[in-house]
């Protein structure tokens, strides 16, 4: 190929990824066919050293002693026991939330179904923070919630076939609508390097380090209740708001297994001031 | 043409497995190595200017297909990236592992730069660390001279069989 053409063909290639860019900062990135067809081709590889790791984990799982066993099973029975203790404990209390409710007529929020799905790769490097998870038969639908047993963890952002991209929360353009639990506050949680940001508690707002951060449930994307993390700082050199981080719940540096949450879509028409923030 | 072109598929998908199971092992080893950015520098010394910029193109796209935010910023970055060392490449002779160390390492900094340039135009900035950096460009371009002679010691010992072929016919 002649240097010429060669000018002319990187101009052609630059535009098209600008463009590509560009359609994605104006809010259709859920729609770009080209990041869908590269995470089908590419994710297959990550599958395959994640079901190789898991492999390698069960042989060495295999090789266990009785004694061992028996140690296991029973701090397992043990365990299940606080479990169904807990369990008894939890379903009192919905029978008396139900109660309650149906005396003001008022409807509390159905919580969603929980589904297991595998990660099959985690970023976690510095400004790109993003995990891929297989889904296998059921698909998923972009926004919808991903959480684990500790706390939340994202977002799907795309999805292709058996394969889902996840924004993790503390991707720098990733947002929550959040509720101070001890004053029920409400403020907005926005990622950062290792901590989150809890944006727009004012001055006279009391937050204390400790305070635990839970999902508003406001934003239309995430449910309310969903433990975010815990205060660890709180600042006030801001003019109208204070300055105050949060460590996440999640550990995201260990996520091997994490669960879709599903539930109803609100319509688009009825969310208000959309707060999930930019990919 | 088609030679070159299956070589770049083949260093991609190695790079691409090489990630894979290097994250899997070392977390934090995608912001210290960027294997993508290495197979497309080593393919665009090639010289041809059309096949380091798309092999740029092709490493940086695969590379945003596992990271998050914007699709496109890495294919962009290695786009320019790729014709850049191809242009050097048809001036300069980086023909010894040094050359490729210190051409690597040059091209980790400039796909850093372009990244920071386009996040400030997209996104939020969040500006690399730039000791990470420094060590990515280093990381990179051992790395890159690394495979270089590994590449060189592969090519002199399938000449030499090739040779050593040729003799025994001639006999």
């Amino acid at each position: 190929m002649k240097e010429s053409h060669a000018v002319w063909l990187l101009a052609l290639v630059l535009v098209a990824q600008l463009l590509l860019l560009a359609v994605q900062v104006r809010g259709e990135g859920g729609k770009n066919l080209l990041e869908r067809g590269m995470l089908r081709v590419v994710a297959p590889m990550p599958r395959l050293v994640s079901w190789f790791s898991g492999s390698v984990e069960e042989l060495g799982e295999g090789f266990r002693s009785r004694d061992q066993l028996e140690l296991e099973s029973r701090t397992l029975r043990g365990r299940l026991e606080e479990l169904e203790l807990e369990l008894f404990r939890l379903r009192n209390v919905e029978e008396e939330r139900d109660r309650l409710a149906a005396a003001l007529d008022y409807t509390p929020q159905v919580p969603g179904r929980l589904r297991p799905v595998e990660v099959i790769y985690l970023d976690h490097s510095s400004w790109l923070r993003t995990l891929i998870l297989h889904l296998g038969e059921q698909p998923a639908r972009v926004d919808q919630p991903v959480v684990t047993p500790e706390g939340l963890v994202g977002r799907v952002v795309e999805v292709s076939g058996p394969y889902a991209k996840v924004q993790l929360l503390t991707d720098r353009a990733a947002a929550a609508s959040a509720v101070i639990a001890r004053t029920r506050r409400q403020a907005l949680v926005r990622g950062g390097s290792d901590l989150l940001e809890l944006d727009f508690v004012p001055l006279q707002a009391s937050v204390l380090p400790g305070d635990r951060v839970l999902t508003a449930g406001t934003d239309g994307i995430y449910p309310r209740g969903i433990l975010i993390g815990t205060v660890v700082e709180v600042g006030d050199s801001g003019e109208l708001f204070r300055e105050v981080a949060v460590a996440p719940a999640v550990d995201f540096a260990f996520l091997d297994r994490v669960y879709l949450l599903e539930r109803g879509r609100i319509p688009d028409g009825l969310i208000e001031g959309d707060g999930r923030g930019g990919r | 043409m088609a030679v070159a072109a299956a070589r770049l598929v083949l260093g991609l998908a190695l790079a691409l497995a090489a990630h894979v199971v290097g994250s899997w092992l070392v977390p934090e080893l995608p912001r210290f190595l960027d294997l993508f950015l290495v197979v497309a520098v080593l393919n665009a010394l090639g010289g041809s200017s059309a096949s380091g910029l798309l092999g740029g193109a092709a490493a940086g796209l695969i590379h945003d297909a596992l990271s998050g935010r914007l699709y496109g910023l890495h294919g962009f970055a290695d786009t320019i990236v790729g014709y850049a060392v191809a242009r050097a490449a048809q001036r300069l002779d980086l023909g010894g592992p040094g050359a490729v160390l210190v051409a690597v390492a040059l091209a980790t900094l400039l796909e850093e730069s372009i990244l920071v340039l386009l996040a400030l135009l997209f996104t939020a900035p969040e500006p690399p660390d730039p000791v990470w950096v420094v060590v990515e460009a280093l990381a990179n371009g051992a790395v890159g001279a690394l495979l270089y002679l590994a590449g060189s010691r592969f090519g002199m010992l399938r000449e030499r069989a090739r040779r050593r072929r040729l003799t025994k016919i001639r006999l």
